[in-house]
């Protein structure tokens, strides 16, 4: 690559990056505006900030959403894991079949899934709430965990199970002693992401929330949509540190899983 | 009997999946063959009509809005994506991985947050405006917001990641030493790029135009906050005719109908990854 | 009285269509190193992987202290596996890997655990090394932890796959002496795998050389050296000539043979080939260790006459090609100060008795 090409590369990503960071960063920055018009800049101030915190919705969203994605998290993290380890012992045609449906709901639009389950969930008169968001956000999570894990499976050496055998463990003690501990990176991992996307979740929550029970999106949504005041702007600026905060812990995770993988 | 034996442990997640997953499905594919009465209650006899409604000039314009919609924000995505998976394949390790996480990094950052902000880009008084005024490059402001583009340029700008880091998976496993092949036959830049590169990163483009399609399609938070309700897309049609119109037979249908897009999609897809597959070991 | 420890009775194994263990029986002594050797693909490492419960097998049985363990899972059998890619936990160090035996199988007290891992660490020489991970040892580290974390259990038989195939020479040479004393000091049977036919002669007792999931011989190296039964053995083990040659007649101790235009004795107890079929007008195959033979200026009886065409100085070795009527007899010997071949040069070549091998030319 000669240096003009270079110099084009470089101009093009650039380029990019900029504006893909620019929509991001503009919200932050009127976060911080006196004004609550992005007409002008009127001086830096945090009074928004000072109002979020006095906001008693916006507290008890901020507090469903928190609630809800930890219990999705959860959820995920032991039935995507469960069912991975368990791929690997049953038929191929059950584990076909268990991909097909698990994601299933990825491929449904998230409209069409948030439908499917109001009907379900209001035909069998369940109450809309935790629970109702735990169990549909889980839907959407649990395959990430699953494929995650299952990833990670397929690199253990298959001669490590063996010895193992070899040494005197039955099937469950091999889960226990060898295959969790070797894929507990990739299920915390994956979790982090149920995390975030539960955290994010628009569409299906929307659906799934009850009278009393709004998560944080939901919220921001239905501010976005009416009021004008950058009071969502610093909602947003949290949410945005939050989500550097879960980045930081995915990358710490992520070279402490590594080393066991050194050798093959 | 020794395979139900080895399948056992898989019951508890497949009762799972098809009681959260299956039935629910089950349901809207029933209830699009129902319709209401006056009052909002289920009347259980089959019907058509959910099903001959879509095919109303009005409803039919919505699910044209959406293809158009997915398929100009995947042709956008593509044209823009494209060089920066080129161009970032072709950087060195360190700054390959920096690249690559500054790309996968929106991913986590909130989806309403990367909307809203082009409201602000946007707006009658955004900071677009304020620019191009202060400069003064116009004297009015643009109306840029609440149209079409506005919520095509917001659709595209969530998931031209996906385009990207499927195109550079394909870029990546090329392998350079049939560019240099060409280059030894007498290929000039454009020629190499046309005959050997692109059509050897066609899965990739193939994936992502899928991978960028099908949310396309159903992304209605961003029509809702870039396009204000003018233009309807699918996804807000449903919702509105769930709750607000309180016709979930008709929303049924409707998302059915969303579905099968869904699924031709997705079939043209494995049709195309399956010819290409084919041609590649002749 | 040698006791029968391990049977092997009959045993054939299929993957899919390919027939990969045809008959295979054995009998494996108590306290013995026996190796099973043979090119890759011969079905040693399937044997070895039977018997630790890894495979199935399709037919026959195997008896342990003469109980069938055929259908007991790997981790029932008192049999333990070294990897040939040593299998090491990655997330457990050390003392945890050679401990994890014991410890599954709840048989004994930590105490007592803490003992015998201290004990095998003694054993191959890798004390001290108790909270290092895995990864951060060496090949021949990782070896003998691997083999600590077999014995610890105490097995009845160790199984070792191709354990030295990822090591240098040095230090495989040095693993092999080592390997063979351990043996002996702990008394306990081992099965070795290889491919390596020096490896195999250095450390067995006995050797079972199988190819294309057929026994061929059994035997201790020796036999299989000298007395190879059949041309598959002489050829894998050692440096031969192999040459096919007309056979005259057979008297009552010698067949006559004819290679070329040479006619030779061959001594009968050094034939293995079918004596019916010497009548002059049957071939069989003489086999003729390159080491075992010696050139000379001088006519020596029972000797082949030929043209040197080719000499190579490899270190404390001379190879000399001796073209005898067309056929090429490769001579390796060791280097005296007063030899000097050129080429061209007529030269008998002989050979000590035992060296040669007449076996039956199969088709």
């Amino acid at each position: 690559m000669n240096l003009n090409q270079k110099k084009f590369r470089t101009f093009y990503l650039s380029l990019f990056f900029i504006i893909l960071y620019v929509p991001v960063l503009s919200v932050v920055l009127y976060s911080f505006n006196k004004s609550s018009s992005t007409a002008y800049w009127a001086g830096f101030t945090l009074n928004w900030y000072k109002e979020l915190f006095n906001d008693r919705v916006i507290l008890e969203a901020f507090n469903v959403s928190i609630k809800v994605a930890l219990l999705t998290a959860l959820l995920s993290a032991i039935v995507g894991t469960a069912s991975a380890i368990t791929s690997v012992y049953v038929t191929k045609k059950t584990e076909k079949t268990t991909n097909g449906l698990m994601f299933l709901p990825l491929i449904v639009p998230e409209v069409a899934l948030g439908v499917s389950l109001l009907i379900f969930f209001s035909a069998l008169k369940l109450p809309f709430g935790t629970f109702t968001l735990v169990i549909s956000h889980s839907l959407f999570c649990v395959p990430y965990v699953y494929i995650m894990v299952q990833l990670r499976l397929k690199e253990i050496n298959i001669s490590i199970i063996e010895a193992a055998k070899d040494l005197g463990a039955t099937r469950g003690q091999i889960i226990k002693t060898i295959i969790l501990p070797l894929v507990m990176p990739s299920t915390l991992t994956a979790s982090l992401l149920a995390l975030a996307m539960s955290l994010d979740d628009v569409i299906i929550s929307t659906y799934m929330a009850g009278p009393t029970t709004t998560t944080l999106p939901v919220h921001i949504f239905s501010m976005m949509r009416v009021g004008v005041t950058p009071k969502v702007n610093a909602l947003c600026t949290l949410f945005l540190v939050g989500t550097f905060f879960l980045i930081g812990i995915n990358q710490i995770i992520g070279t402490k899983g590594g080393k066991f993988f050194e050798q093959k | 009997m020794k395979k139900i034996k080895q399948n056992l442990p898989a019951f508890p997640i497949l009762a799972y999946l098809t009681i959260l997953v299956g039935i629910p499905l089950l349901l809207v594919v029933i209830l699009s063959f129902l319709s209401r009465d006056s009052l909002g209650n289920i009347i259980f006899e089959f019907t058509l009509s959910n099903y001959k409604k879509m095919f109303d000039p009005v409803y039919l314009k919505v699910f044209l809005n959406s293809f158009t919609l997915a398929i100009l924000t995947g042709i956008i995505t593509l044209l823009i994506g494209y060089p920066v998976a080129y161009f970032t394949a072709s950087l060195d390790r360190k700054m390959r991985s920096f690249v690559i996480l500054l790309i996968m990094l929106p991913f986590w950052i909130s989806s309403l947050l990367r909307t809203y902000g082009w409201s602000i880009l946007l707006g009658k008084e955004g900071l677009i405006n304020n620019i191009l005024m202060f400069f003064n490059i116009i004297d009015k402001p643009l109306n840029m917001m609440y149209k079409f583009g506005t919520v095509l340029t917001g659709t595209a700008y969530m998931l031209v990641p996906f385009m990207i880091l499927s195109i550079y998976n394909s870029v990546d496993k090329l392998d350079r030493s049939l560019l240099e092949a060409s280059y030894d036959l007498g290929g000039g830049k454009w020629k190499t790029f046309f005959n050997i590169t692109l059509p050897l990163t066609m899965p990739g483009i193939a994936q992502g135009y899928t991978l960028v399609f099908i949310p396309a399609l159903g992304l209605y938070y961003i029509s809702d906050l870039l396009g204000g309700g003018n233009t309807m897309f699918i996804g807000n049609l449903i919702n509105n005719m769930a709750t607000r119109g309180r016709n979930r037979p008709l929303a049924s249908a409707f998302a059915i109908g969303m579905i099968l897009l869904v699924v031709l999609v997705l079939f043209i897809y494995g049709r195309v990854t399956k010819n290409n597959k084919e041609s590649l070991y002749q | 009285m040698i006791e029968q420890l391990l049977s092997i009775r009959n045993i054939n194994k299929f993957f899919g269509k390919s027939h990969i263990l045809k008959d295979v029986t054995l009998d494996i002594r108590d306290g013995e190193f026996i190796t099973l050797l043979g090119p890759s693909g011969c079905g040693k490492t399937t044997i070895l992987r039977c018997i630790a419960g890894l495979e199935s097998i399709d037919s026959g049985d195997i008896l342990l202290y003469g109980e069938s363990i055929k259908d007991l899972a790997p981790n029932k059998r008192n049999v333990n596996t070294v990897f040939q890619n040593y299998a090491l936990f990655p997330h457990l160090n050390v003392y945890d890997n050679v401990a994890y035996g014991p410890r599954i199988k709840k048989s004994i007290s930590e105490d007592e655990i803490k003992k015998r891992v201290t004990e095998m660490l003694e054993l191959v020489q890798m004390s001290g090394f108790e909270k290092r991970m895995t990864h951060q040892l060496s090949g021949g580290q990782k070896q003998r932890i691997a083999i600590a974390r077999a014995l610890i259990n105490k097995p009845d038989i160790l199984l070792l796959d191709e354990p030295l195939g990822a090591l240098d020479l040095k230090l495989r040479k040095y693993m092999q002496t080592e390997l063979a004393l351990l043996q002996k000091r702990t008394k306990t049977t081992f099965i070795y795998v290889t491919h390596d036919q020096e490896e195999a002669l250095n450390m067995s007792d006995r050797i079972v050389v199988i190819n294309e999931g057929v026994v061929q011989q059994v035997g201790t190296p020796n036999d299989v050296y000298n007395n190879s039964k059949n041309l598959f053995v002489a050829d894998f083990i050692g440096d031969r000539n192999i040459k096919e040659v007309i056979v005259l007649e057979k008297k009552e101790d010698f067949y006559r043979v004819k290679l070329g235009s040479s006619v030779i004795d061959i001594k009968a107890d050094r034939s293995m080939a079918d004596r019916d079929k010497c009548d002059g007008t049957g071939s069989a195959i003489l086999a003729i260790h390159m080491d075992k033979m010696k050139i000379s200026y001088t006519q020596i009886l029972n000797s082949l006459y030929g043209e040197i065409t080719f000499v190579h100085y490899a270190g404390s070795q001379i190879r000399t090609d001796v073209d005898v009527d067309g056929e090429v007899i490769t001579v390796i010997e060791y280097q005296n100060d007063y030899d000097n071949y050129n080429i061209g040069d007529k030269v008998y070549v002989s050979w000590e008795e035992n060296g040669a091998l007449l076996l039956p030319k199969e088709k």
